[in-house]
């Protein structure tokens, strides 16, 4: 009797190390599922302005007399050194068609703003062939990339105010724009009052937001806010908001790409562009006034409008320049 | 706690009630056996009946149990071969598929106005590719709630997607930015609801392949079968050696042919088990388990070339794309990740060269990026643009050698599936067949000598 029972003994001894061995690992499938598993980081959100008052958000520093001759900057200059670098790197606006924006068809960044940052490194070098980088950025990095250098001016549709001061110096304004109303074209909504409690679009976070935040409790649109303000573009057409209120310069462009669209009722408020600048290049800040102004005598501020932009509406005259110091 | 009443008596304990907090130790013996059984124990050919009872029961349980234990096996690793690791690979296709219609529209649109032919092709094809798998997993994934959530998700929203997808083209046609904004919509439509879908699909029919290789290599199936062939061999055995020693015969040939009939369909049922289950193991690290991580590389690598094109195309939008090139990247590269598992699953399965082509590839590819990022971040954009061809090629260079490692995988996995099935061939039918013939066998044994008392 003992034996049976110990070779039986044995085989299932066998048996459970056999099946020891022959078990299954899950350690493939688990790496595979971690690493599937990798999730986007999210961006951190952009802080809202705080509001500053001052006396003229719009007075800049009074340019020099004479413009020192193209590849001819003073020594000591931030514009030496930026010829020395050999290039004017700029910070600009890569989604405002025909103001700043990617072309998709060449994979250039086109527009008047970025024939503007041309005419400066033309200023500086004699020609901008060669002499220009663009580098797109985003709402959030506007200010930063100028002040922490990255960039040498941000030419970005950056509205000036006085908060916006105290971070950065601006050049004089070179384009005005207001705070318009788009909607379908099929609509027959005259202002934004006969929108009260429909949804109005703009870029989140922005200065039309809070205009709207601001009107009275009657007249109030249902602000909606979209990470970009071509995203209120994309919206309208799929009808999900009713309207857009944002920046003329960029609604004219909306227009462009959508002829069902148009852009009604009286302004909102002034919406003035000015170049960004660290605040340790002001002999830069008044050289680039200087181009302005020149730009302005020798008409080539209109030919820039009318080439980009004078299709789509009433030729603007340039905006006079104030200046503070 | 055992506490021994000596006082109780037989009738006591045939009609009373145990003390509170005793048990019953001796009682059980004789009080509870019924009338029917006392008398045949009194006589040998009683007993020998009584025996003849047992070996019958015996053999009832071993067959149930056996055969119950040799069908759970049979069961999961059929379905390992024929259900589950095919839907794997359809949740694998549809999964690769989305990710890549994404990277392959992202690229399109970065080049220039005009989406070359081939890019185009890529996408529709991807679409195809999704399509079918949809279709097939709807058709089996069947019962799972979240798998019909899952797939009613991608059903509804992949139509959404293409449409956005067609306007993103139509405006980048026409030179328009809102062609991007399209995109960006379309893009995040994928990566927040299709993507997610497809990667619990995916998670699911991985999840249920895994299972199916537990249940198919359980060792409590194979000690259970081990333990019923041993339970039913000591009772032939103790049935033979009642026999002996009432007969003073040696040898019961009936019996003893039972008993080796027994003994044969066990190891027959262990071998069987074990080799399928060697094989199942087998299907599993060199097969499924390179199917799965070969795949998740895929899925990732499209994810980190549609990154690097919606970094160009929405630069100066959204910040979230290089963040997550640099998330994928690191899922992919760091010590313990998915490169480092398929080199170990390479070297495992013999397969060294195609990994190192791999790798490769790879670092090629991370180079082309990293010239990419670099030149995108000093202002010179177009040039970035230009180069990003380059990188796309890379691209899909690595998907088409890993798609090639994942057809060798699957080869594997099929060639060692059918091993593991073939192993249980005609164990179904002979457990309960030889364990009823060694029945007959045994009660015939049984017979003779209970006749040698009439």
């Amino acid at each position: 009797m003992r034996r049976p029972l110990g070779y039986l003994a044995g085989l299932a001894l066998l048996a459970a190390s056999l099946a020891g061995c022959g078990a299954s690992s899950d350690r493939a499938l688990n790496q595979t599922l971690t690493a599937l598993a990798t999730r986007a980081p999210t961006a951190a959100a952009s802080k809202p302005t705080p509001s500053r008052s001052c006396a003229n958000a719009k007075a800049s520093l009074r340019p020099p007399a004479t413009l020192p001759a193209p590849d001819h900057m003073p020594a000591g200059s931030f514009m030496a050194e930026i010829q020395k670098q050999g290039y004017l790197i700029a910070g600009v606006n890569a989604g405002l068609y025909k103001f700043g924006y990617l072309n998709p068809a060449t994979g250039n960044i086109e527009g008047f703003e970025i024939d503007l940052v041309d005419d400066l490194a033309a200023a500086i070098f004699g020609t901008a062939k060669n002499h220009v980088r663009l580098v797109a950025l985003t709402v959030p990095q506007r200010l930063p990339f100028v002040e922490d250098g990255k960039v040498d001016i941000v030419v970005d549709a950056i509205t000036v105010t006085c908060y916006r001061r105290t971070l950065a110096d601006f050049s004089a304004v070179y384009y005005d724009a207001t705070q318009r109303l788009m909607v379908p074209v099929d609509s027959n909504v005259q202002n934004i009052d006969a929108l009260a409690g429909k949804r109005v679009c703009a870029s989140a976070q922005s200065t039309p937001i809070e205009v709207m935040n601001a009107m009275p409790g009657g007249k109030r649109p249902v602000p909606v806010g979209m990470p970009q303000a071509i995203d209120c573009l994309v919206a309208m057409e799929q009808g999900r908001v009713d309207g857009i209120s944002t920046d003329s310069s960029i609604l004219l462009g909306f227009k462009a790409q959508d002829p069902g669209t148009k852009i009604v009722g009286p302004s909102l408020g002034d919406v003035p562009y000015g170049m960004a600048i660290n605040k340790d290049h002001q002999d830069f800040v008044r050289f680039v006034n200087g181009v302005l102004v020149q730009l302005e005598r020798d008409g080539a501020w209109r030919r820039l409008y009318v080439h980009w932009l004078g299709q789509f509406g009433a030729i603007q005259t340039p905006p006079a320049p104030e200046y503070d110091g | 706690m055992w506490v021994v009443d000596e006082d109780v008596t037989l009738e006591g304990l045939g009609t009373g009630v145990a003390p509170a907090g005793t048990r019953r130790r001796r009682g059980v013996r004789i009080g509870a056996v019924p009338a029917w059984v006392r008398d045949r124990l009194a006589t040998t050919p009683g007993r020998l009946v009584l025996v003849s009872v047992l070996v019958v029961v015996g053999a009832v349980c071993f067959g149930a149990i056996a055969t119950g234990a040799e069908q759970s096996r049979e069961r999961a690793a059929k379905a390992a071969r024929s259900q589950t690791e095919p839907l794997l690979v359809q949740a694998k296709n549809l999964y690769t598929s989305l990710s890549d219609a994404n990277a392959t529209v992202a690229t399109g649109l970065l080049s220039g106005g005009v989406e070359t032919a081939a890019n185009r092709d890529r996408y529709l094809s991807d679409l195809v590719v999704a399509s079918g798998a949809l279709s097939a997993l709807t058709q089996e994934a069947g019962t799972a709630a979240n798998a019909q959530a899952e797939l009613r998700t991608i059903a509804t929203q992949l139509p959404t997607y293409a449409g956005l997808i067609e306007t993103a083209r139509a405006n980048n046609r026409l030179g328009f930015p809102v062609g991007a904004a399209y995109l960006r919509q379309a893009s995040s439509l994928m990566t927040s609801k299709l993507l997610p879908a497809a990667d619990d699909l995916y998670t699911t029919e991985a999840q249920r392949l895994n299972q199916d290789y537990h249940t198919g290599s359980a060792t409590s199936t194979l000690v259970t079968f081990a333990a019923a062939s041993a339970i039913a061999l000591i009772l032939l055995l103790l049935a033979q050696w009642y026999v002996t020693r009432i007969s003073r015969r040696t040898l019961n040939v009936p019996m003893v042919v039972a008993t080796v009939a027994v003994a044969g369909v066990s190891v027959w049922g262990i071998v069987g088990l074990v080799s399928a289950q060697n094989a199942l193991r087998t299907a599993q690290r060199n097969g499924s388990d390179s199917v799965e991580a070969l795949s998740a590389a895929t899925v990732l690598l499209s994810r980190a070339q549609g990154d690097l094109s919606l970094v160009l195309v929405n630069r100066g939008t959204d910040t979230t794309d290089p963040l997550d090139f640099t998330a994928v990247s690191g899922a992919l590269e760091r010590p313990g990740g998915l490169i480092a598992e398929i080199s170990a699953l390479a070297q495992r399965t013999g397969t060294t060269a195609a990994a190192e082509r791999f790798r490769a590839e790879y670092a090629a590819y991370q180079s082309r990026a990293g010239q990419i990022s670099g030149l995108e971040n000093s202002g010179q954009l177009t040039t970035a643009i230009a180069l990003a061809p380059a990188s796309a090629t890379i691209s899909e260079q690595m998907s088409e050698n890993l798609a090639e490692q994942i057809e060798a995988a699957q080869e594997r996995f099929s060639r060692a599936a059918a091993n593991a099935t073939s192993s249980f061939d005609g164990l179904a039918f002979a457990i309960p067949l030889i364990t009823a013939l060694a029945t007959v066998l045994a009660l015939i044994g049984l017979r003779q000598r209970i006749n040698e008392y009439r």
